[in-house]
């Protein structure tokens, strides 16, 4: 009898192990999006401070402080910029490159070159961004 | 009959892992021969460490949904193409695929790695800085078609 529970309790452990490991991480979430490129070329930014976003996938994406970006659009939700010699991706249940939309001092979201499409970042995060002369 | 049985686990691991590694020539060795890209298109390397983890996966790997190779473990290839948006997906379990736009004259660089999967393992693709990759490329094999000098 203790010995059948002890199975059972088992069996119940691994099944909950292999569901686990197998559990889907969501998609991010996205709406289309417009950019329009700049149409004259602007000054490289530099971050100065480390900066973590916590996306709403369970996935986080650290940006070092002295990373360099570069601007390249506007879309509705604030400027977009991409990153230099480096790339950033976001995650969820596929893997997207990514630009910065940043409002306000603070990343709002991603633009998805590579589908043309926005993914908001909720909450913002405040980041501290300087302009360089190069 | 022990010792006979571990003699054959040897031997079939020594088989499975002698056959699931790419053999080309280096990538030192091929660097210098490697074409230079044509106006208006970009290129994008592949490319997947030499760990013997998850070595019999060795999945397709398509562009667009066009196949343009196989994950192989110690091994790289590229394949050219016009600027856009593409993506890239490995035909194993569950498909994670990567998307990413195009420049014309830009590299990018997709590692792809084993993953863990429900019942087997699964191949997925990452996007690389240069930096990233450039770390990882000595040591891999060229399995894409061969490259010569006169081909630039």
């Amino acid at each position: 009898m203790f010995r059948s529970h002890v199975l059972a309790a088992a069996l119940a452990a691994a099944l909950a192990a292999a569901l686990a490991l197998s559990a889907c991480a969501p998609s991010i979430p996205v709406q289309s999006a417009q950019l329009l490129p700049l149409t004259s070329t602007q000054p490289r930014m530099r971050l100065t401070q480390n900066v973590v976003l916590k996306l709403s996938t369970g996935y986080s994406r650290r940006l070092a402080s002295g990373s360099l970006w570069r601007p390249v659009g506007q879309v509705p939700q604030g400027l977009v910029l991409q990153p230099v010699g480096t790339v950033l991706t976001i995650e969820g249940r596929q893997v997207h490159e990514a630009y910065l939309v940043v409002s306000q001092n603070a990343v709002v979201g991603f633009y998805l070159p590579g589908e043309s499409r926005f993914s908001p970042l909720a909450p913002s995060q405040p980041i501290k961004i300087e302009g360089i002369n190069d | 009959m022990t010792k006979l049985f571990r003699a054959l686990a040897v031997c079939a691991f020594v088989a499975v892992t002698a056959s699931g590694c790419a053999s080309g020539p280096e990538y030192k060795d091929v660097a210098s021969s490697i074409p230079t890209m044509k106006d208006a298109q970009g290129r994008v390397y592949f490319y997947r460490s030499g760990s013997m983890f998850g070595a019999a996966l060795q999945p397709e790997i398509k562009l667009n949904d066009q196949v343009v190779g196989k994950s192989q473990p110690g091994g790289f290839f590229f394949v050219d193409e016009l600027a856009g948006q593409y993506v890239v997906s490995t035909s194993t379990e569950t498909e994670k695929s990567v998307t990413f736009h195009l420049d014309a004259g830009e590299t990018k660089y997709v590692k792809t790695s084993v993953g863990l999967g429900l019942l087997v393992g699964r191949i997925v693709p990452t996007l690389e800085s240069p930096d990233d990759a450039a770390k990882h490329l000595d040591g891999l094999h060229f399995t894409g078609a061969p490259v010569t000098a006169a081909s630039k």
